[in-house]
């Protein structure tokens, strides 16, 4: 009793400065959405205030009534949901299967082929801009989610990812036991390995989920018909080059963020329930 | 080139092939560049040639045309890719036309207008614009230029008045009538207002530059822009204005140029026609803008071309249509509806256009300020490797401006940069 | 029993003969899809980079053969080695603060008893949502070089005059340095809470009955533990940081100048802006080297960093 008492005020202090860190971590990271969600209110010279508007206007509605009267806001959600959600389930599935491969299996240039995929990350790939649309234009492509989910699936970095998680979390045994039972190595894949490693599957869904839906480097250059345009592409299109209106273009951005934040949040439930299932299993 | 392409061709099939997911797709691709009944139109910013389209396509229901409008920086991208993989392109492209110069080497990828009947409407449009669309020998027309940019001066009234100076448009422009006493007029806002006389270095270079005969490059598209005695001059110029204290620093489309812009920060802006929508957008309650010409000429300052590519099997139906869309006729109403400056002098002479008033600007005729404007434009050889040779100089200005560079030093530093550049062309 | 064990064995010998075979066939076929989806993708835009490299090429005109001349011409100009430079220093910058403090946000989001810890994750993690548009936006108004900016308004308090953080040397870093941070720091807390969250209690509980106190415990159980996930973060840091390219492109609006520019930029600049795809492409070679060369680098580094605590523990 005597040694705990003195400890306690120790830990509220502790305490406090975990939740006062967090509470900062916290308002750092979220400051800007609201930003972004009071400027997506106001008309276009209100950016321009010193200080800046910290609280919300007038013009909520108007500005989304312009996106929606620049773009076509809601086809081009769908379409980034489409390429979002094949790019993800397709190389989360390509990813696992390799990183098994990679992390389990013994093959005559196993390691080599890993080196080989560590490698192409490391290639700038701004300059194969040309040459790829010329590859996607020859396949018909051009102008058609394909071009954007078939490249999508090439991964380096989730293999590495699933490797490194598959070895750590898979006991060799429980592989050897399964094909003591006869399991292919597929099966082994299949009702060993993916059950196992849900949260890295979480995780890297994530990743792969946000980087899709965001990304527009690629997407910009090959949907050149509207009707295919993803949402960063199509948001693109409220910029006007001689006339910014910041209002309207961060209205369009605030939207297209919320159903991130969305899939986010519903994703997060499962990804932390399969964290902390992972955590007892093991 | 065309050697290494087919060769990838043959490697690209095969690894499609290989890959088992090509052949079957590829034949019914949905691509836009391939349908031959649409005329595919890439255009970029608002021009309202959405409506045009429609109203044309009424008028001619047996053409259909589907515009696709992009940002402006990605438009050029989009379509310099499509031309440099040598597929892709849409039927009708714009291009602007501080962007036409990377395309001139391409000119085997484009339509020749002059084969379509652009000859005959030459002499709708000014020449110095139809210049810039067609190619050194003038055997090649590229694209028919749509709107221009000409520049004038757009000045707030009450800093004007507190330096002590007239506020009437021509008067004003009567007692800075030279950049002698535009200098003057600096000087006097600085000391009586203490307010830069320009909102930053850019624009106030930009401006002297526009009224020299040649620029960067001369037509055989050698650099000439250390020898060349008007570009030092516009620099001397800039940097005097810098000394005096007379340059702001509000570099251009930033959130400060816009507040600047609504609280009349400095005296004057030399911007382009449509530089107006963008004061009216960030100085909404504003009374005090007022335009008027320019000391000693004027400048151009944006604008475009509409092409048509080598690929399109509709080329007689898209030139139609581009020679309807910016004929004097057409250009007036893009003039009224969207405020795109015409670049047919004939539309400058139209009872709409001569009555036009702009209650924002003080009740002025605005248009007429920036037709005499557009009038005044000198037909300057430009040369692609124009901004690079722009942004080096921009550099050495804006050191001389906020880091207190030294002006020669900086001028050097910024030639050698440019020399070392242009090795890799 | 025995004539049982003895079939046990023999049938493992048969089946591990075959089950060579057939994890190598397996493992091939799993592995396969990434190949060939990168040959078609991936090799010939990387080989056609590594071609231009040695020609003079404006992506539309002839391209001429120019040999070595593109590299001569970019190790000749002095912005070429300041880009380099820029990188490195932007990298660390950004990067090593990151780390530290993503780990320790993990760390802290890994405390048991912790309440509202979804909502702390959530809020951290959501800077990694944001689209490009919304950073530049932000930042150029926090990094803004008027006095009202909001840094500068707060050095202002201090009395110190504004910095023009675009033509600063140090300004320019420190603002494209603060972007990859803020927008990075979320990612890297998650990926070490999942990994301290793989990390089974029953280790902590033995150490806590062996009387370890928590800075021993972080030392001897979650660092070497983490090791996966450091040696993952630092590896992508790495090569994440040496790709830099929107951030200062963002920042510059344009004019890339010399205090910001980084090698990705800078061969962004001459392929894109300028159409000297030569040029770029030879940058982009001495690009995949020095990427190579940090990587090996710090692969062995952390390799070693790792076995020596994970012999401690």
């Amino acid at each position: 009793m005597k040694a705990i008492t003195p400890t306690q005020p120790k830990q509220l202090s502790r305490k406090a400065i975990l939740y006062s860190l967090l509470t900062f971590a916290g308002l750092v990271s979220l400051f800007p959405f609201y930003w972004m969600f009071v400027m997506a209110t106001q008309p276009n010279h209100v950016i321009n205030q010193t200080p800046p508007a910290l609280l919300p206007g007038s013009e909520l509605v108007t500005n989304f009534t312009n996106v929606l009267g620049t773009i076509d806001f809601f086809g081009a959600m769908m379409n980034s949901l489409i390429v979002s959600v094949s790019v993800t389930v397709g190389s989360l599935f390509l990813c696992s299967l390799a990183g098994f491969a990679f992390a389990k299996l013994q093959f005559k240039g196993r390691d080599a082929l890993f080196v080989l995929i560590l490698i192409t990350m490391m290639i700038p790939p701004q300059l194969g801009l040309i040459p790829s649309y010329y590859i996607i234009s020859q396949l018909g492509w051009l102008s058609d989610l394909k071009a954007i989910i078939v490249p999508g699936l090439i991964n380096a970095f989730g293999i590495f990812w699933m490797r490194q998680y598959i070895k750590e979390a898979i006991p060799d045994e429980l592989i050897e036991a399964a094909r003591l039972d006869g399991c292919s190595n597929f099966r082994i894949y299949w009702n060993v390995v993916t059950p196992a490693i849900l949260p890295a599957f979480a995780t890297l869904g994530i990743i792969v989920f946000m980087n899709v839906w965001n990304d527009f480097l690629w997407p910009l250059v090959v949907l050149q018909d509207q009707s295919t345009h993803t949402l960063q592409v199509a948001l693109r299109a409220l910029s006007d080059s001689y006339n910014r209106d910041y209002g309207m273009i961060l209205s369009g951005t605030f939207w297209a963020t919320v159903p991130l934040i969305i899939v986010f949040l519903l994703f997060n439930k499962a990804f932390i329930s399969s964290l902390t299932q992972g955590a007892v299993k093991s | 080139m065309k050697k290494l392409w087919k060769t990838s061709i043959l490697a690209g099939s095969a690894m499609a092939i290989l890959a088992g997911c090509s052949s079957d797709e590829s034949g019914s691709g949905s691509g836009s560049g391939g349908g031959s009944e649409t005329i595919d139109m890439w255009v970029f910013g608002t021009t309202g040639y959405e409506e045009l389209a429609e109203k044309y396509m009424e008028e001619n229901p047996d053409v259909k045309i589907n515009v696709q409008s992009t940002e402006m920086g990605d438009h050029h991208n989009n379509l310099f890719t499509a031309l440099s993989a040598g597929q892709g392109a849409p039927d009708i492209a714009m291009i602007e036309v501080g962007e036409i110069e990377r395309y001139r080497e391409a000119q085997d990828r484009f339509a020749n207008l002059y084969d379509l009947g652009a000859k005959d409407v030459q002499g709708d449009y000014l020449e110095w614009v139809w210049n810039v669309g067609q190619s050194a020998d003038g055997e090649f027309m590229f694209g028919l230029p749509t709107d221009i940019g000409p520049t004038a001066m757009y000045y707030r009234k009450d800093v004007v008045e507190e330096a002590g100076y007239p506020t009437d448009p021509a008067e004003l422009a009567a007692s800075l009538n030279t950049w002698e006493a535009y200098s003057q007029f600096a000087k006097d806002v600085a000391e009586k207002t203490g307010k830069p006389v320009v909102d930053n270095a850019e624009l106030i270079f930009n401006a002297k530059r526009d009224q020299a005969d040649e620029h960067y490059f001369n037509r055989d598209n050698e650099l000439i822009v250390e020898d060349n005695a008007a570009i030092r001059e516009a620099y001397d110029y800039t940097v005097s204005l810098i000394e005096e204290g007379a340059v702001g620093n509000m570099p251009l489309w930033t959130p400060e140029w816009g507040q600047g812009m609504a609280e009349g920060s400095y005296a004057t802006l030399l911007g382009p026609a449509w530089m107006q929508g963008v004061v009216k957008g960030n100085a909404p309650d504003s009374d005090q803008w007022m335009i008027t010409t320019m000391p000693e000429g004027a400048g151009n300052w944006g604008g475009s071309y509409l092409t048509i590519s080598e690929e399109s099997d509709q080329q007689e139906e898209a030139y139609a249509f581009i020679e309807w869309l910016v004929s004097p006729e057409t250009q007036l109403e893009s003039f009224k509806d969207m405020g795109l400056f015409p670049s047919t002098p004939a539309t400058y002479e139209q009872d709409e256009f001569i009555n036009y008033t702009d209650d924002y600007f003080g009740g002025i005729n605005t248009a007429a300020v920036f037709a005499e404007a557009a009038e005044q434009v000198k037909d300057v050889y430009k040369g692609r490797n124009y901004l690079l040779v722009q942004g080096e100089i921009m550099t050495a200005l804006n050191n001389v401006l906020s880091s207190g560079g030294d002006p020669d030093k900086e001028w050097d530093d910024a030639m050698e940069r440019i020399k070392q550049r242009l090795e890799r062309e | 029993m025995v004539s049982n064990s003895e079939k046990y064995t023999e049938k493992k010998v048969k089946r591990s003969m075959s089950q060579e075979k057939r994890n190598s066939i397996a493992g091939y076929l799993f592995v396969s899809p990434f190949f060939i989806l990168f040959a078609i993708f991936g090799l010939f835009p990387m080989l056609f980079s590594f071609y231009l490299a040695f020609f003079k090429w404006n992506g539309l005109g002839e391209m001429t053969f120019n040999g070595i001349n593109n590299f001569t011409i970019i190790f000749n100009d002095p912005i070429f080695w300041k880009s380099i430079y820029n990188t490195v220093v932007i990298g660390l910058l950004g990067t090593v603060p990151q780390l530290i403090v993503a780990f320790l946000l993990a760390y802290a989001l890994n405390a048991q008893a912790l309440r509202f810890k979804n909502t702390f994750r959530v809020a951290i993690f959501m800077p990694y949502v944001t689209s490009i548009v919304a950073v530049a936006i932000l930042f150029s108004i926090i990094f803004n070089s008027q006095s009202f900016g909001l840094v500068n308004s707060i050095l202002g308090v201090f009395g110190v005059d504004p910095i023009v953080f675009t033509q600063s040397e140090w300004g320019a870093k420190i603002a494209i340095a603060t972007m990859i941070f803020w927008r990075w720091v979320g990612y890297n807390t998650i990926i070490y809470l999942a990994g301290m969250q793989s990390i089974s209690s029953d280790l902590y509980e033995a150490a806590k009955i062996d009387g370890a106190t928590l800075s021993q415990q972080l030392r001897y159980i979650t660092l070497p533990m983490l090791k996966p996930f450091i040696l993952f973060t630092v590896f992508m840091g790495t090569i994440g940081s040496l790709q830099i390219f929107t951030e200062p492109l963002i920042f510059f609006g344009g004019n890339l100048r010399e205090e910001g520019i980084t090698v990705v930029a800078y061969l962004y600049r001459d392929a894109f802006e300028n159409n000297f795809f030569g040029t770029a492409s030879a940058t982009a070679i001495v690009l995949f080297g020095i990427i190579m060369i940090f990587s090996v680098l710090n692969l062995l580094i952390t390799n070693r960093l790792g076995r020596g605590k994970a012999r401690k523990a």
